[in-house]
């Protein structure tokens, strides 16, 4: 590879480095956990409504990391790095979603014993 | 937590006995001597004329995006024509255990092969053509074509790739060498669950498929990573996204599956990995596994992959139809639409690889009209195709023979692909021979795409042409045997034959076998042909001898470098004025011009370490695979050592100086990829000296 | 025939373009980096669609259900230990920007410190799991449960190894190119490693305890 001139530290992924960011990032992470676990040992909800609630904080835990952590954005340097992630996210939702899907419409198709374990275990 | 086995087990060899070797197999020991026929004469050579140096300084260490493509390609090809036998003994066998009264030979009941030995054959062919022959040799065209296309002087990560190579070549050698220490996997190229489950296969054949298969994922994955940034960071000046040629295009695609879908496989066979090595319940019948779950993970990766073997493909018919038609790709900026929304479509689409599963309707419902939906950008691309030859200037050389029969292949595959995907045709003939005749059908656009490829930048890469004449006949025995073994399969899939029997029941399949014996005796005479028309162009080759454009109509960069193309690509960077760019500097009558100026080249040095990194993972797969954990913790050890080493060691590159650029253009003697010239010396020599 | 095929070169167009600067090998080497873990999330994406298939009470076989095997309360200590690892390493960043070497030093092993903390706390959760006997070859639902969390945790362990092989580069070799890469390659790495947490702290250890 050519020899870059340019010194490494002031390529704009090393100057984007801002400790505000970072300690946002943190902060806003601990704080949206601490919610989701607050939300889980109270056990008030019904779990459907728990279940988008914590995935809502997870959501949002994660939307913080990408914006303030990875600090993602579409400036010259970071953009193809947000557009692969943007391509890769309908991925994680068809791969685990459309899994899901077909395994909850297979079970009470093919387990005879599906309405009896799921009396006891639920 | 390590699952206890039954049988020999020793600290030294794990599970590795004498009696592993088949030996007394008559089969096995004609492999072993054909494979002995095939080595030795070529080691011999090898040392008569003192060539191993220049084979290690030269294309083992080598960086070389040209060099590491043509190693995968040759990979490829002995891959295709191990598996190709393959084919013709699972074709044999049906042919001779067909009915009650039918003979036996060898060591079996009917026809000539054991029932254990036919469904390894079947497995090893799967495996062998789809990941280690078409996946690598369209792997080996991108790496050649991409950056000569993007006009590029090599690849975003050079080193990586030739890991990427070597990785891909520990697999291939896992898989060759099953055949002769232990077994191959016999539970077919899928891995049928849970029949590759301990239980029920404590032998090495699964252990050998699944970590060759890793290996060789794994290196792709890297491969795709390595592809898509340098089709992202490193085209020329001028070369805007609409303007980079077709192929490049659907590398993109193809690579963006290879990326996403490779790590799906990974772990698919990780959690089988877990239950025949720690005893862990995923896919197990009992204890709470789930062996659907298994062919969910396989396919979710699966069907991406079936893309990422036919999207290059494609490509290579894009480039090769406008080139014999003297006229430009007609609805470019659709077929790139059509490729991209085939890549994203392949992500949700796999459930009709086992709609008998039984899940719900509305299931079965979303995946087989998504499915359908892949038929439309697919029949845009073959309007576009057949508008790109309306009215051109046709010649019929043997690459376009090859892309217009893969034209026809695709309309058979692409409409019985349209009646699978429809569930209450796909529940009546779900493991028939029709399904395989269609796949079949399909990956044969991939290999007719394929011998387009070859034929097609053959005399760029090497500096000659391969001969017409073989090439043609190559190809109507290709095509006539194609027509015979596959038409009687779609009717026996009617008929009822199913998948995978090495002993057929119904004698009145009879005739139909025949005609598929038939078409697999063309098939041979075709690989005849194959082999007499690299024979006769290597003889030729002072007389076939080209310049940098040999077909005079090619439209894209790669056409522009010299032929064979020097080792740093274009001595000068060029500025891209339009689509097609060489087409457009032909019309302006720009061919001719060279750079005024030269500029010194800067490049890596060669390294023997990507080479060494597949060392250790062949030591790696076969410790695994044997069980002997000294061995695969060695060799584990010694990559992330490796790894680790290496990074501290700065490669100052190689820098080629303007002048020398300049003699080198000037006078083409020493360029080209087969003669010992100058090119980056070997990083670890250089410690030496 | 098409029309962009016709359009002539004319004779004041460059045709060469010679010192072309090559693309910046950082940016190539963080985008190449970036995509490997896409590719590596697709595998979490696809552990987490097994556990998603694993995780009914089918597949507990009569042995015990996620519930009984996690603790939120000492999952979300974990939490803490992992996102302060990887905020100790951003804040080396920091330092980077600044081009002060001790400070980028102390930051990784502040985060190798808090790394290895987080996987002590792992292991010694798992060690309780299989001294009660629930261990991966109880029941699917275990082995994917030991399975998601522990592929987390050998990503760990690599993201260590590799903290302190960058320990003494950056000591050794000061901030070249390549060094800087390095780093913020591991940095990408590393906070990778908090996001796939969240994943597996909310949806395996919140959503399994309520259940």
């Amino acid at each position: 590879m050519n020899p870059h001139p340019a010194d490494p530290l002031d390529h704009p992924d090393v100057r984007n480095a801002s400790a505000v960011g970072f300690v946002a990032g943190y902060a806003a992470s601990v704080g949206l956990m601490a919610i989701a676990l607050m939300v889980t040992l109270q056990h008030e909800m019904s779990y459907a409504g728990f279940v988008i609630a914590i995935a809502i904080l997870a959501g949002l835990a994660l939307l913080a990391q990408a914006l303030l952590m990875f600090q993602l954005n579409l400036s010259g340097a970071q953009r193809w790095k947000t557009i692969s992630l943007l391509l890769v996210v309908p991925l994680f939702v068809l791969s685990i979603g459309l899994t899901g899907w077909m395994f909850h419409t297979l079970y009470p198709r093919t387990m005879l014993d599906f309405m009896q374990v799921q009396g006891n275990g639920m | 937590m390590l699952v206890h086995l039954q049988g020999a087990w020793t600290p030294w060899l794990g599970r590795l006995t004498l009696s592993q070797i088949p030996y007394n197999s008559p089969i096995v020991l004609g492999a072993f001597v054909f494979a002995l026929l095939m080595a030795v004469p070529i080691v011999a050579l090898f040392t008569y004329y003192r060539r191993w140096g220049y084979l290690i300084r030269e294309w083992i260490t080598t960086l070389d995006h040209k060099k590491i493509g043509v190693m995968y390609i040759i990979i490829g090809l002995v891959m295709l024509l191990r598996g190709f036998i393959d084919g013709v003994m699972i074709r044999t066998q049906q042919l001779l255990a067909d009915g009650p009264r039918s003979a036996a030979h060898l060591q079996a009941v009917h026809g000539y092969l054991p029932p254990f030995h036919f469904d390894q054959i079947y497995s090893s062919h799967g495996t062998i053509m789809i990941i280690f022959a078409v996946t690598v040799v369209l792997t080996g065209f991108q790496n050649i074509i991409v950056p000569l296309q993007i006009g590029a002087r090599d690849m975003a990560f050079p080193y990586l790739n030739a890991v990427s190579l070597w990785l891909t070549a520990a697999g291939a050698a896992l898989v060759m060498i099953s055949l002769f220490v232990g077994d191959f996997s016999h539970a077919g190229w899928v891995g049928i669950i849970p029949l590759t489950e301990l239980p029920y296969s404590p032998g090495v054949g699964v252990d050998y498929w699944d970590w060759a298969l890793q290996l060789s994922s794994l290196g792709t994955t890297l491969g795709a990573l390595n592809l898509i940034t340098t089709i992202v960071m490193m085209r020329a000046p001028g070369m805007r996204w609409f303007r980079m040629p077709f192929f490049t295009w659907a590398t993109l695609s193809t690579q963006t599956i290879g990326l996403t879908a490779f790590p799906v496989l990974g772990v698919a066979l990780a959690l089988l990995s877990c239950d025949r090595y720690l005893g862990t319940h995923f896919y197990t019948a009992g204890l709470g596994g789930n062996l659907m779950l298994y062919t969910d993970l396989f396919w979710i990766w699966g069907h991406p992959e079936v893309y990422f073997i036919i999207l290059p493909a494609w490509g290579i018919m894009s480039e090769v139809i406008p080139t014999f038609s003297e006229k430009a790709l007609f609805g470019y900026t659709v077929m790139v639409a059509a490729t991209l929304s085939i890549a994203g479509l392949s992500w949700a689409v796999w459930l009709h690889h086992f709609f008998t599963m039984g899940a719900g309707p509305g299931v079965n419902l979303v995946f087989s009209v998504s499915t359908m939906l892949v038929g439309i950008p697919t029949g845009v691309k073959v309007f576009n195709w057949s508008l790109t030859l309306y009215r051109g200037r046709l010649r019929f050389e043997t690459p376009m023979l090859w892309a217009i029969g893969a034209l026809f292949l695709l309309l058979v595959g692409g409409l019985t692909g349209m009646m699978l995907a429809i569930p209450a045709i796909n529940y009546t003939v779900h493991n028939s021979v029709f399904v395989v005749a269609h796949f079949h059908t399909m990956f044969l656009v991939s290999v007719f795409g394929i011998f387009a490829g070859l034929m097609y930048w053959f005399p760029k890469v090497f500096g000659f042409r391969l001969d017409e004449h073989s090439g043609r006949r190559f190809f109507t025995f290709f095509s006539l045997g194609t027509v015979f073994v596959f038409a009687a399969m779609y009717i026996l899939g009617l008929m009822g034959m199913t998948r995978r029997l090495d002993y057929l029941y119904d004698p009145h399949w009879q005739p139909l076998l025949i005609i598929q014996e038939f078409g697999i005796f063309l098939y041979c005479v075709s690989v005849f042909y194959f082999c007499k028309m690299i024979y006769v162009s290597i003889r030729d080759r002072a007389k076939e001898a080209h310049g940098q454009d040999v077909w005079q109509t090619s439209r894209t960069l790669e056409w522009m470098t010299q032929t064979p193309v020097p080792f740093y690509n274009f001595a000068v960077i060029p500025v891209v004025h339009g689509r097609d760019a060489w087409a457009m500097r032909r019309d302006s009558g720009l061919t001719a011009t060279s750079p005024d100026q030269y500029e010194d080249i800067h490049l890596p040095n060669n390294t023997i370490v990507p080479a060494l990194l597949g060392g250790l993972a062949f030591g790696f797969g076969f410790g695994m695979v044997w069980r002997i954990w000294w061995l695969a913790g060695f060799s584990l050890l010694g990559i992330i050592g490796l790894v680790i080493l290496r990074s501290f060691a700065d490669d100052k590159g190689f820098t080629l100086k303007a002048a020398m650029v300049r003699r080198m253009e000037r006078n083409h003697e020493d360029t080209g990829i087969m003669t010992d010239h100058i090119s980056p010396p070997v990083a670890e020599l250089m410690l030496f000296q | 025939m098409s029309r962009t095929a016709h359009r002539l070169i004319g004779p004041e167009e460059p045709l060469w373009a010679p010192h072309h600067p090559e693309a910046d090998p950082v940016s190539m080497h963080t985008l190449g980096f970036w995509l490997y873990m896409m590719s590596d999330a697709l595998i979490f994406a696809a552990l987490f669609a097994a556990y998603a298939v694993l995780d009914h009470p089918y597949n507990a076989a009569g042995g015990p259900q996620i519930r009984d095997v996690v603790h939120p309360a000492g999952a979300f200590i974990q939490t803490i230990i992992l996102f302060t690892s990887v905020f100790t390493y951003s804040l080396s960043m920091v330092g980077l920007k600044a081009g002060n070497r001790a400070f980028v030093i102390g930051g990784l092993l502040a985060a190798v410190v808090f790394g290895a903390a987080f996987l002590g706390l792992e292991l010694r959760d798992f060690a309780r799991l299989f001294a009660e006997g629930a261990t991966p070859d109880r029941s699917g639902l275990l082995s994917i449960f030991f399975v998601l969390v522990a592929a987390h945790g050998v990503h760990m362990v690599f993201g260590i190894l590799w903290m302190l092989v960058m320990m003494v580069q950056v000591a050794v070799k000061g901030f070249t190119t390549a060094v800087v890469t390095r780093l913020l390659n591991l940095r990408i790495f590393w906070m990778f490693q908090a996001s796939i947490w969240v994943c597996i702290f909310v949806f395996v250890y919140l959503n399994g305890a309520y259940r």
